[in-house]
């Protein structure tokens, strides 16, 4: 039987980044539990990118950290991580003045998104046919990261600092003695420790229910695709806001993008030829040279939803030493260097230092206080 | 870890050789979806065509396991490169 000080199930970026901040903060002995291997969740089916241009100020200023900790973070590890910014592309008068209201409130908490014209944003975007957009809202802090290099960099930190990351080892059970968590069941035996974080996506969901807590979490399929590589065109991630839109070239030269289309909760990951057509005309419309690019491979991943599109974050009341991250609504990369900081916070000093992180544990699930979050794109 | 003077040519589309392969193997790293995304091997044109079953019988007999242990990274649509002006309504009856 293995026996550790904390064990965290689940090895993606936030399970990862919670046991790189536990090990920046001393604690000595941790295990990552991850049922296939590390990144196959959310983490590597992301669309990249990292931007605080949010509506809630709990959303905004966690972000704007999280964003401070990118940059720390890929200077220390040496992964790819670039602000090259978000534009937002708008092509009415109502969503000027949508977006003009969100940008107030963005520099309120220290964002410094503005609206920009035509012409800006051609000089941003090489290329890009503009006749059908009245301006757009430039997010000059927002930017994307490799989540491959992020995440197997932080992994390798991890190894030299002696965590045990178990791959293949699917946690089957939490254990409780009483008020108090002892440890986690797995296909691989019992792993005894006093605290315990799942960070495991919808997963969490059934994970917690074995010591009697529902979350309310909801599994919802978004669709992406990449097409082959191409030499750098342009840095900002494009955001079409009539359409919940994206288009965005990663480090190695491919451009992946994602629009809304509609999906049942739970529905299989399957493919749909309609996502390919939407998805098409929506860019083609903006950058006629994507023609004759060639589509490449399409994934399909998940938003974990929870009830007010903000994560779970901290601990669950009634039971010491348990802790979760979960329900990121389809933020859960960009946010993942704060989450894990937030986490070691709420096990090492029994509360985080932002209080807008305090606001996101299932406290106000519980008591019904809920944050509403409006910008939930792709 | 020796360097092959002829450098052996697993993913053609990615320019990965066996020698690089080898070096992950020494990271510790067992499966084939780690060693495809810290490589790119079998994320070119050819989707793994040829590296990957390649990949999955080199790592069957060194690390004596059976091939689902592996993780065999599943082939995603379309299989071959397709233009994207195919996916746009006008623009495909243009072409019929």
């Amino acid at each position: 039987m293995l026996k550790t000080d904390v064990v965290i199930i689940g090895g993606g970026i936030s399970g990862i980044s919670t046991a790189f901040w536990l090990i920046k903060r001393g604690i000595k002995n941790v295990v990552v539990v991850e049922k296939a291997y590390i990144g196959s969740g959310s983490t590597f089916k992301c669309a990249t990118g990292i931007r605080a241009s949010f509506t809630s100020e709990e959303h905004v200023v966690l972000m704007r950290e999280s964003i401070n900790l990118w940059k720390a973070l890929s200077q220390e590890l040496g992964f790819s991580y670039m602000r090259g910014g978000y534009v937002w592309l708008l092509s009415n008068e109502d969503q000027l003045k949508a977006f003009r209201e969100l940008s107030r409130i963005h520099n309120s908490f220290g964002v410094p998104t503005r609206i920009i014209s035509v012409e800006d944003v051609e000089k941003l975007v090489s290329k890009i046919d503009t006749r059908s957009i009245l301006c757009a809202l430039y997010d000059p802090l927002a930017g994307k990261a490799d989540p491959f290099e992020a995440l197997y960099s932080m992994a390798g930190f991890l190894r030299s600092a002696g965590v045990r990351i178990l791959q293949q080892v699917e946690a089957t059970r939490i254990l409780q003695n009483g008020p108090q968590v002892v440890g986690v069941e797995t296909t691989k035996g019992i792993i005894q420790g006093p605290i315990v974080v799942v960070a495991a996506g919808y997963e969490t969901r059934g994970l917690v229910k074995t010591v009697d807590v529902d979350l309310p979490l909801k599994n919802v399929p978004h669709h992406a695709v990449i097409t082959e590589a191409y030499k750098r065109a342009f840095d900002p991630l494009l955001v079409d806001a009539a359409s919940g839109s994206y288009l965005v070239q990663t480090f190695h030269g491919g451009f992946i993008m994602g629009t809304e289309i509609e999906e049942r909760e739970e529905a299989q990951p399957t493919p749909r030829v309609d996502f390919l057509y939407k998805v098409a005309s929506v860019w083609i419309k903006y950058l006629p040279w994507l023609r004759n690019v060639n589509f490449l491979r399409y994934w399909v991943g998940y938003y974990v939803m929870s009830p007010d599109n903000h994560p779970i974050i901290g601990p669950l009341p009634e039971i010491d030493g348990l802790y979760v991250a979960a329900g990121f609504s389809g933020h859960g990369f960009m946010m993942g260097p704060i989450v894990g900081k937030i986490l070691a916070e709420w096990i090492i000093d029994g509360k985080p230092s932002i209080p807008q992180a305090a606001r996101l544990s299932y406290k106000r699930i519980e008591e019904g206080k809920l944050i509403h979050e409006k910008a939930v794109i792709g | 870890m020796r360097k092959r003077a002829n450098p052996i040519i697993v993913c053609r589309c990615e320019d990965v050789t066996l020698d690089e392969v080898e070096k992950i193997l020494e990271k510790g790293y067992r499966d084939l979806e780690s060693i495809k995304r810290l490589l790119r091997v079998g994320m070119g044109p050819c989707q793994g065509r040829t590296c990957i079953p390649l990949l999955i019988r080199l790592l069957a007999r060194r690390l004596k396991k059976d091939p689902e242990e592996l993780l065999i990274p599943p082939s995603r649509p379309p299989l071959t490169p397709i233009p994207i002006r195919l996916f746009v309504e006008d623009e495909k009856r243009a072409e019929d």
